[in-house]
This record gives structure tokens, sequence and C-alpha cells, in this order.
């Protein structure tokens, strides 16, 4: 499982009417292991993250331009189907949005719409999916009961195994762990960890502490421009833009 | 020494008792006073039969016709508002930007709609009544009432279908899924309670309307058993049996009057007990 390939981004812009948010940006996403993409608050990260799976096109107003290419095809392209496309990315966000239905509903809620199911192979997969996240021993009494009655970082969990159980090749985390209590915060660093040998993760964060925790690769944006990109180690120990050292020693606040 | 700020706070804290208070009074006052000068009228008989003979002379009947002709024309102008409003809501909300141009002259030119009074929308149906020859009846009422009743229920309903958060809606579509799917599994579990109060909010405005079924539904003392014929209806039969000199004829006025609006008051009443159930699953 995984990306295929790389994740390619060629000269991708976006603005928000007469606002540019991101500005040519160019970067390669390895299809191996935990790309962090790092920054201040307000510097164009999430809206990156949000063009992978053209989610950003919900919001008015927005224009991007250039090209991503997913598995060798530009994602950005008009004809790109966006069901296969999103079928193929996770997304986990800020604040956890549990939908308007059971726990397992929820669960298998993407999974269905793509998937005519069994209701035995739908259960095998919502126990297989909550499994993966650590909160099955935690709900497999109470199913049915509203998703909405599980505490935050419950909820986070089930969203991570609803994302899942799409069976994307990719995941994207929009600071999934910012609204969560530090022993949340911490299962859901696990399950990246963990979930990193079998997909390819991309976690947008403003916490330098996590990204050190978490970076295989670690993508710095500073007012909507990639200001370096480089392996984690090589990232933390030996920063070559004078905006990265000055982000990495505090100086920059974020 | 008492602040400033607390006599502010205070005096509107005594503003709110006075408004809460004027409220509370006007609503059981309208309900004691159509009850006691209704009171002599009451009886079950008048709630089972139809007009006899000389009825509005003070003759023996009932208004059983203007009770089921009143739930017949308002539910059937719910129902013919609700497959427009239904799509219209959720075309401005889930087709289109919610803030999009179009989607705002669309709640504009529904809250011109929502001020047009009903018997401007009772002339209307008229006019198009004697083009088309159709004569007075249940269909037209009902069609007449649907124009009537349509802004209110897709202006809360959009007011509702707004309210729903966008992350929900971000979610639902990065999973691959597509716009109806996210209208018929997501918005509608979500958007239900407010969905189903936009629907009670307008058969209540409808069933209390006697302006726009005046010209267009008439009247009968027979019950209503087809589509094209006239129809009675409650606030008609207030009217009819208020307008006349006699007494007694006045007091059963009065009496319909607090069927209609204990009629209202059981739908009310049902939707917030049926509340708890359809809201589940919605997420707070």
């Amino acid at each position: 499982m995984g990306a295929k390939q790389p994740i390619k981004i060629e000269n991708l812009s976006v603005s928000y009417g007469n606002q540019k948010v991101l500005k040519s940006i160019n970067l390669e996403i390895p299809e191996k292991g935990i790309t962090v993409i790092l920054g201040p608050s307000g510097c164009g990260k999430s809206t990156l993250l949000k063009c992978f799976n053209r989610i950003i096109e919900l919001e008015e107003n927005v224009e991007v331009e250039g090209k991503l290419f997913v598995d060798g095809e530009d994602v950005l392209h008009p004809k790109t189907d966006l069901i296969v496309l999103r079928k193929k990315m996770g997304l986990l966000l800020q604040k956890p949005q549990v939908l308007p239905m059971s726990i397992y509903d929820n669960v298998a809620f993407g999974a269905k719409i793509h998937k005519n199911m069994k209701k035995k192979e739908a259960d095998e997969l919502v126990e297989k999916e909550l499994r993966k996240v650590n909160l099955w021993d935690e709900v497999k009494e109470r199913l049915k009961s509203p998703a909405d009655k599980l505490s935050i970082g419950q909820q986070q969990r089930l969203c991570l195994a609803r994302g899942l159980a799409v069976e994307p090749e990719i995941i994207l985390g929009d600071e999934p762990t910012s609204a969560l209590d530090p022993l949340s915060a911490e299962v859901i660093e696990k399950q990246f960890l963990n979930l990193k040998e079998n997909y390819t993760i991309i976690l947008v964060t403003h916490m330098l502490r996590q990204a050190k925790r978490l970076a295989d690769f670690v993508a710095f944006i500073y007012l909507g421009e990639l200001v370096e990109f480089n392996s984690a180690a090589e990232f933390f120990s030996n920063p070559k833009d004078e905006r990265t050292k000055r982000y990495l020693s505090g100086l920059i606040a974020g | 020494m008492i602040s400033a700020k607390k006599i502010e706070e205070k005096i509107f804290k005594i503003l709110m008792y006075i408004s809460f208070s004027l409220l509370s009074i006007a609503l059981v006052s309208i309900i004691a006073v159509v009850f006691v000068k209704g009171l002599g009228a009451l009886s079950f008989k008048m709630l089972f039969s139809v007009p006899q003979g000389g009825y509005y002379l003070g003759g023996e009947g009932g208004i059983l016709n203007a009770i089921l002709g009143s739930i017949a024309i308002g539910s059937i102008a719910t129902l013919l508002s609700f497959l427009y409003a239904f799509c219209i809501v959720f075309y401005i909300n889930v087709y289109r930007f919610s803030k999009s141009q179009f989607s705002r002259s669309v709640r504009f030119f529904l809250d011109i709609l929502w001020g047009i009074p009903s018997i401007v929308y009772g002339a209307f149906g008229f006019g198009i009544m004697l083009i088309f020859k159709i004569p007075a009846s249940l269909l037209a009422g009902a069609l007449t009432l649907s124009f009537v009743i349509l802004p209110i229920m897709a202006r809360t309903m959009d007011e509702t279908l707004r309210m729903i958060p966008f992350e929900m809606k971000q979610a639902a579509y990065s999973l691959g899924a597509t716009r109806f799917e996210i209208s018929y599994k997501v918005i509608i579990k979500q958007a239900f309670p407010g969905l189903l109060t936009a629907i009670l909010l307008a058969f209540g405005r409808g069933i209390g309307d006697a302006a726009s079924i005046l010209m267009t539904a008439s009247y009968t003392d027979s019950l209503p058993t087809s589509l094209l014929r006239p129809v009675a209806t409650l606030p008609l039969c207030v009217f009819f049996q208020l307008s006349t000199p006699f007494k007694e004829v006045q007091e059963r006025g009065y009496a319909a009057a607090f069927v209609l609006t204990i009629l209202m008051l059981l739908v009310s009443l049902l939707a917030r007990l049926s509340f708890k159930s359809f809201s589940k699953y919605v997420v707070k």
C-alpha cells in the first residue's frame, strides 16, 4: 500500500480572491514514511493539504494553479474523477468531525459508498478498522450509539478509522492533534507511527516538537513559500535557510 | 454602593421579565378568551357533525366539515410546498455555494415572497383560476395556499442547512461521497429537527390562513370528498359565524376558534415530543 510513486507538486499557487496564499510551490513528497508540513499559523500549510484531495474547492473564490501528481496523474486536471481521487486519501481534520450517525455507520459510511457490502462484510470491516486505531475495546458494546457521545479523543480516532475504511493510500492530517488532550494526542501520534509502514502520511502541524517526534521528512512553509524540504534528521540538525534557522530557534512565532 | 454596571444589568433583567410576562399573558389570554366565549357551544356533537339546515341561524349541526377541510387543505398545501422548498434549499446550499450570488438572490426573492400579504396570493390564485376556468375547489385552494407557505418553509429550512458545520461537509466529501450522497446520508440526518420544524411552521401558518383560500377554496357545508369540490376551513368557519347577528352562532364561532387553536397546539406539541427520537444522531 501507500502511494505508488512520489507525490510531485509543480508550481502550485493558490489564491483566495486577490490574496495569494501559496506561491509557486515545488515539492516531491516521498511515497514512504511521514512527511510533515511545518510552519507557523496562517502560512498556507493547511491550504496546501486541501489541494491534495481538492477539498479546497468547497470554498468560494479559490483559484488553484499548477500541477499536482499523485500516482503519476495530475489531480488538478479538470477531468480528474474526484471520487476516485478522494478514495485514495483519508483526511483527518483539526477538530474531529463525526457524522450524524452511529459509531458503526461512521466507520462504514465511506466504505459503503464505494462498494456494496453485505452485513457480515461490513461488520468485519468496522471491527478491523476500529482495532487499527485502538478504539474497538472501548466501543464494541455500543456500536449503535451516536458517535457524538464519544469523547473528543475517541472521536478523532473514529475519524481516523472512518478514513482508513475506504482503503486509502495516503493519509492527510490537518493538525489532527491540536484540539485533543495530551493523552489522546499521544494515542493518535502512535497510530501514525504504526500506519506509516503501509501508508503515505502527510501531516500538517505548527508544533515543532510533534514534527520532531513523527517526521521522516519535513517541508517548511513560511508566508506561502516553500522554504526548505529535507529529511527530518538533516532538517533539524543542519537547516540551510536563514528563515528555517530562525523558526527552529523560536525567533519566528508560530 | 451599587455600581452603574449592576444597575444596567438589573434594568435589562427587569425588561426581560416584563417582555416574558407580556408574551405569556398574550398566549394564555388568547386561549382563555376563545375558550370562555365558546364554552357554551363546545360539545362532542359540534366536533363530529356537519351543519344541518339553518345552522348559521342557530340550527343543529357542527363543524366537522371545517375541521377536516382545514386539515386536508393544510396537509396538501404543506406537501406541495415541501416538494418545492426541499429542492430549492438543497440546490442553493449543497449544489451551489451557500454564499454565492445566486443563492443570495434566491433568498432575497423568498424574503420578498414572505412579505406579500396572503390576500394578494388569493387574488393571484383567483386570477389564474379565471383564466383556466378552474372552479373554487380544494385543489385550487391548496395550490394557492402552498404559495403562501412556500417562502416560510424554504427560508426556515435554509437557515437550518446553513447551520451545518462546514467541517462536516468537508469530512463527508473527503471520503469520496457525491453531493447527492452527502445530501441524503449526512445533511438530512443532521438537519432533520430543523427541517421538521420548518414543515410544521408552514403547516401551522397554512391552516390558520383565511385570505388566500377565501376566493380559491370557497366554502361548503359538506365534508371534503373531492379535490375538485369546494372545501370548508376553520378560519372561514370562525369568520362566517362571528359575523352573524345571533349570539348563539357567535358563541359557536369562538368555539371553532378554540378548536383551531388547540389543533395548532397539538401539532407543535407532537412535534416537540417527536424531536428527541429524530435528533438522536445529530452532532451538537
